[in-house]
């Protein structure tokens, strides 16, 4: 029994010690910058250390080694 | 008739002839944005609790375009409307439950998923989509799984609402 055409094509994934991966399409919006954008992958921020936020910018990689 | 309608079992619709909102109570995680921006018209206290004459057609799309679920979504009652809305319109029927409208299939098949990063507050997916965390892999149909962000949850990967108690904010 196919699947027709349902979405699951699109990706969601935790990085372990990383972002969120989201493979899209995707219609994104940041509530508290009043961003409202179509976009097909993103990666966004869960460890609360970027400086670029919602987005990640790889800063979970200094938090791994410094407790490590 | 206003009420229940096939095809959207335990929902409700409510309209003033301009427009119609759908309330899907299963789906409604109380971020309250409607009855804090809009008690004229969504007063929980109130029974029915929409009133759609509480206000304009333009100030409830707003109003329900702000809830961070699908428990609450609209369609212009004139089909024609309906065809060309803008993404910002997040919380149209489109993106929420394409079944209610006649639709015509994205040309390739695929049908975007929302993505809501709330203010202080943690990541909502809706759609169709597979997750993965953990090592599994999970498909989702018309899902909605709220991510957090602050770090502080007691059910991760989801969000608990305790980045209100930790004082979160995204900086």
């Amino acid at each position: 029994m196919e699947e027709d055409k349902n979405n699951t094509e699109i990706k969601i994934e935790i990085v372990e010690d990383g972002p969120l991966n989201i493979t899209g399409p995707i219609i994104f919006k940041d509530l508290k910058r009043d961003v409202t954008v179509n976009m097909d992958d993103v990666s966004l921020c869960l460890c609360g250390r970027s400086k670029n936020k919602p987005y990640c910018d790889d800063s979970h990689l200094s938090r791994t080694e410094e407790t490590e | 008739m206003e009420g229940r309608e096939k095809g959207f079992s335990g929902g409700r619709k409510y309209t003033n002839g301009e427009i119609t909102v759908y309330w899907k109570p299963g789906a409604c995680i109380h971020a309250s944005y409607c009855y804090r921006e809009l008690i004229e018209v969504f007063d929980p206290g109130r029974r029915p609790w929409v009133d759609m004459s509480g206000s304009t057609t333009e100030r409830i799309i707003e109003v329900v375009n702000m809830c961070p679920t699908e428990a609450l979504s609209w369609k212009w009652n004139d089909d024609e409307k309906n065809k060309n809305i803008s993404i910002d319109q997040t919380n149209h029927i489109i993106y929420r439950r394409p079944e209610l409208l006649e639709e015509k299939e994205d040309e390739d098949g695929v049908r975007p998923i929302s993505v809501k990063v709330m203010p202080d507050g943690p990541i909502v997916l809706k759609g169709d989509f597979t997750f993965s965390y953990n090592g599994t892999s999970k498909k989702i149909k018309e899902g909605i799984i709220s991510l957090c962000r602050c770090g502080a949850s007691n059910h991760m990967p989801f969000c608990d609402g305790i980045h209100r108690k930790v004082g979160y904010e995204d900086k």
